[in-house]
């Protein structure tokens, strides 16, 4: 096996300092001991990893995600970078980005990560409305999202993403705007917008049971999200992605590489890998991972760790057929807005013709203006932006 | 030698610890070891267990050496413990002499206890009363054994008092069975007189007839008959059950035994013929045979229609070992190919409707409820129809009748009001009261099948605390204003969703549909409409609007299987959703009729 693609590179960082009320990533609070643990843990999969192939492999994008990764300090980033380097073919132009809480940054330590050569930096400032913070359980304010914010532009940060949510028990149309254009206003590079969704086993999940919270209102989450794109829009924003938007040449790599069903490798605990046509999953809990990756890894070489891209950590794997990558492409490929699936690109990868494979479910789609063809793409409509799951579902089993 | 045989059964209201106690006195007279002992041997089905409710008779033989020192054949007959069954029950009455009738010291004296007594009485049955559940600090023993005294015209002290969880006392039954149970009457010499009590159907040696002989003799390779429909049999097989099926050579007058007949369907071996030789027949049969009727009828669909040849086989299956179910092809243009399935009552429905979930795996809908109507037309024919959407038009009908049913509930006073409410609710008519136990009053009513079927038992529970028990038998067919309520989805009459309705109900229920429906049925890709139309109007009607936002935000680092994953499940949901028209509609609101009450 050879890639000649370059890959992406996930690092999940499982640490936060307070539980958000909606948050169920992998991620746990009051773990920070193990925080070095972590970081050698992490070390030693890379090198595992790296180790069941024998090719440098060519890499375009690393990310750093969480929990809050910009809970570790700058040598700790330092030690992870090194190790990629000396495992990787990093002699690109390589987007390397860190999501930041705005809570957890200042002005030094953001000259320390642009010296390491981290290149994108992504706030999760969520609201701007200090009540809003204060329902999610934020542990920032709103000051310090201008504050992070500022800082990162004078550290040198030149490709800035905001995150928002929408959508918010109670939350109305004008909050939601003015979130919006008070961070338009810093003029990041992309915005993420997301509308809240509740989920089993978060303490909003418990509050809703429970009757203590009320579900957001679908429709109006509806209206806010056509707003923000119209809004976006007329700002100088491109939509790329159902929840992605950016500058000319600012979309983010990182996550092409996912929706255009490209090889990453996932490290850290929970994180998710998908190469060699496999995709698979880490041990979820940080105690676990840290011991998987433990000091017997001098032994990792001689342990069968299973085929690339498997690691000492995977818990999980899923060998796909030829037919779920193409399903999976049209899952993915679709929730780009822009470019969509193109059937020239399809057929040169799978060597099938997207409408022989597709063409019953793509036509009734076309007719509920669901999808549409621009050139030789398809891609969502407008309509079927908001409804992207009633496409999504035809390229399932 | 049938002077050392005792037969007889168990009965009680539904949970006073019949099967209990029945396991208990298998244990005690060593019929099966402490080891095998499984809770409830006799409730053999899951369902059963879980129900905690026998759905089929069955019979166990024990042999149990008494105080006298001589051993007997006690032969127990486990009945079903569902008014839906009452047929059956009076069949497996008349297969014994004496009935146990079991009274929970906590609870005292219920509709089925009465119901059973009474039937019991009918079949000439020594009565040997019990109270159970004595070690219960709630129990009240000495009120209870007062109650029963006075019903039963014994002194109070005469009745047993056990544990049958704690197995105390059990031995006092046994010995009571032995002394106050007539020993079987009948002539072995005879001609062959032998009462089908029950059957199962057994892939290997066909139907399985559960027999008490009444008069003469079986030996094992005699050639029998069926006396109602006149088919000859060699058995494959006859024996006793102990409690497993044990071949023996013969089988004489006051036995109790099975007689495994190679029949392929219970409909060739019905509960209540008579078996006879078919060399020197009885001339004639044991009295009391019929076919018990189907009182409630519905659709039943499969939820995906390459699944329709997979349900009539399980039908078909269900069907051997249950000749009260009884099924017909029926097409209807919201839900495709599927059945007009008939059934003894509701409880029997849903006795089915678990098995064909459980055991045959099968994803179903089934529509509400109904029962028969008698319609009379214009041109003078009348035409029965045990389905809504089969109601001719208005304009040919002279009268729809319905069936009417005689109910006894039995409760404590002070429930006396609210029942009272709920009956009148449901158009039923006062007849009568009785006191049969301090404290405890019998309201008589009659009323119409269809007011009972939906949700009238629940409703009787609430309104009571779950005091109030009820016993029903029909009695006629009645003349009402009866119309049909149609449910419009888009403009079209949705076939499944139909209902037979009273006039003076017909707003209300059309009503109360709608905001059903409207809960129940999912936003689509565009408005659907709803609309509830009745007697030529339009009673009620709701939009349920377009769905404008459906789709999964956000990507956790890559984490495409769990993307995945709910799309998946949104998929499965959707397909169990049923197509009609371009409407996509949830299997529950076909049942929604169901629960209309407000509260
Ligand atoms: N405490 C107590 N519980 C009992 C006794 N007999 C039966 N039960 C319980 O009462 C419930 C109903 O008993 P079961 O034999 O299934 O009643 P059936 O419906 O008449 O067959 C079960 O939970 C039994 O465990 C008893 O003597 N004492
Ligand atoms: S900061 Fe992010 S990862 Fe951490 S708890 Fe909040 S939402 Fe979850
Ligand atoms: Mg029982």
């Amino acid at each position: 096996m050879t890639i000649t693609q370059p890959v992406s590179i996930y690092l999940h960082i499982p640490f936060c300092l307070k539980r958000c009320g909606y948050c169920d990533f992998t991620t746990f609070a009051g773990k920070d001991v193990f925080i070095p643990a972590y970081v050698e843990a992490l070390c030693q999969e890379i090198k595992a990893v790296t180790g069941s192939i024998n090719q440098k492999l060519a890499v375009h994008t690393i990310f750093f995600g969480g929990g809050t990764p910009s809970m570790l300090s700058l040598g700790q980033f330092g030690s992870i970078l090194n190790i990629l380097k000396v495992c990787f073919d990093l002699n690109w132009d390589v987007e390397i980005s860190l999501e930041a809480n705005p809570g957890t940054i200042n002005l030094e330590y953001l000259k320390g990560l642009r010296e390491l050569g981290f290149n994108r930096l992504s706030l999760g400032a969520q609201s701007t409305n200090e009540y809003e913070l204060h329902l999610l359980g934020r542990i920032h304010t709103r000051q310090d999202i201008f504050s992070a914010f500022k800082a990162a532009r004078i550290a040198g940060f030149s490709n800035l993403n905001v995150d928002l949510i929408y959508g918010l028990p109670g939350q109305k149309m004008n909050k939601w705007k003015k979130s919006l254009d008070e961070v338009v206003k810093l003029n990041p590079e992309h915005f993420s917008l997301y509308a809240l969704s509740i989920e089993k086993g978060t303490p909003f999940g418990v509050l809703v049971k429970r009757g203590l919270m009320e579900l957001p209102d679908p429709d109006r989450a509806a209206d806010m999200y056509e707003w923000a794109s119209e809004e976006l829009d007329k700002t100088g924003y491109q939509q790329y992605e159902i929840s992605n938007w950016a500058k000319n040449r600012y979309e983010c790599i990182h996550n092409l590489q996912y929706w255009r069903n490209q090889s990453y490798l996932g490290f850290g605990a929970g994180a998710h890998g998908f190469a060699n046509g496999m995709r698979i999953s880490n041990v979820a809990r940080i105690n676990d991972y840290i011991s998987r990756n433990g000091k017997t890894s001098d032994l990792v070489n001689d342990r069968p760790i299973g085929k690339f891209p498997m690691s000492p950590a995977t818990v999980s794997k899923t060998s796909l057929s030829n037919h779920k990558s193409m399903q999976e492409t049209l899952m993915l490929g679709l929730r780009l807005t822009g470019e969509g699936v193109s059937s020239r690109a399809f057929y040169e990868r799978f060597g099938e013709d997207l409408m022989m494979v597709f063409g019953k479910d793509i036509v009734e789609l076309e007719k509920m203006n669901l999808v549409e063809w621009s050139g030789d793409s398809l891609r969502l409509t407008k309509r079927g932006r908001l409804l992207g799951n009633q496409v999504f579902i035809r390229f399932v089993d | 030698m049938t002077s050392n045989i005792r037969n007889f059964c168990i009965i009680a209201h539904i949970d006073h610890g019949k099967s209990t106690l029945a396991d208990r006195l298998l244990q005690v007279t060593g019929t099966i070891s402490e080891r095998e002992m499984t809770e409830q041997v006799l409730d053999s089905m899951d369902i059963e267990r879980e129900k905690g409710v026998t759905i089929k008779a069955s019979a166990v033989h024990m042999d149990y050496t008494a105080r006298d020192g001589k051993t007997y054949a006690l032969n127990l007959i486990d009945t079903p413990g569902h008014v839906d069954f009452g047929y059956e029950v009076s069949r497996a009455l008349n297969a014994c002499e004496s009935a146990v009738l079991v009274v929970d010291a906590t609870q005292g004296i219920e509709a089925q206890t009465l119901a059973n007594l009474y039937s019991a009485i009918d079949a000439n049955l020594e009565i040997i009363p019990v109270i159970n559940k004595v070690d219960l600090v709630s129990a009240v023993p000495d009120e209870v054994a007062e109650d029963i005294s006075s019903l039963l015209g014994v002194p109070a002290s005469s009745v047993i008092r056990v544990s049958a969880k704690a197995g105390t006392n059990v031995e006092a039954v046994l010995e009571a069975i032995v002394e106050k149970t007539p020993p079987p009457s009948g002539d072995e010499k005879a001609a062959l007189q032998a009462l089908v009590f029950d059957s199962h159907y057994d892939s290997y040696k066909g139907v399985i007839a559960y027999i008490r002989v009444v008069e003469g003799a079986i030996g094992a390779t005699d050639t029998l008959r069926m006396m109602s429909t006149h088919f000859d049999l060699k058995p494959v097989e006859i024996g006793i059950f102990s409690p497993g099926m044990k071949p023996v050579k013969r089988l004489i007058a006051g036995e109790v035994g099975y007689i495994a007949t190679g029949f392929k369907t219970v409909h060739e071996c019905r509960v209540g013929d008579t078996i006879t030789q078919s060399v020197n027949p009885s001339a004639a049969p044991l009295p009391g045979y019929l076919h018990p009727k189907p009182m409630v009828f519905a659709g039943i669909y499969p939820a995906e229609p390459d699944d329709y040849p997979e349900l009539r086989d399980s039908l078909e299956k269900l069907q051997l070992n249950d000749a009260s179910l009884t099924f017909s092809p029926e097409t209807s243009q919201a839900l495709g190919f599927g059945f007009r399935a008939g059934f003894l009552g509701l409880f029997h429905m849903e006795i089915i409707q678990e098995r064909l979930e459980r055991e045959y795996d099968l994803n179903m809908v089934f529509t509400a409820p109904t029962v028969e109507y008698e319609v009379q037309l214009r041109d003078g024919t009348t035409v029965v129809i045990d389905s809504p959407a089969a109601l001719p038009e208005e304009n040919q009908i002279v009268e729809v009748r319905e069936p009417w049913m005689e109910i006894q509930v039995i409760t404590p006073t002070d429930y006396y009001g609210p029942i009272m409410e709920l009956v009148t609710k449901r158009r039923g008519i006062y007849k009568s009261q009785e006191y049969p136990a301090p404290h405890r009053v019998q309201l008589n009513y009659e009323i119409p099948l269809s007011e009972i079927i939906v949700d009238f038992f629940d409703e009787l529970k609430s309104r009571t605390r779950g005091y109030a028990s009820l016993d029903y038998q029909f009695i006629e067919y009645r003349m009402d204003k009866l119309q049909k309520l149609d449910i419009l989805v888009n403009g079209d009459a949705v076939d499944a969703l139909a209902a037979i309705v009273h006039q003076k109900d017909a707003f209300h229920k059309g009503q109360r549909m709608i905001t059903k429906l409207k809960e129940i049925i999912p936003r689509q890709m565009f408005d659907v409409a709803i609309q509830a139309s009745s007697g030529g109007r339009i009673i009620s009607k709701a939009i349920v609007k377009a769905v404008r936002k459906d789709v999964l935000a956000k990507c956790y680092g890559g984490d495409i299987s769990r993307k995945k994953k709910l799309l998946e499940k949104q998929k499965k949901g959707k397909k169990r959703l049923k197509m009609v028209g371009n409407v996509e509609i949830p299997q529950e609101a076909f049942m929604a009729i169901l629960s209309l009450e407000d509260d």
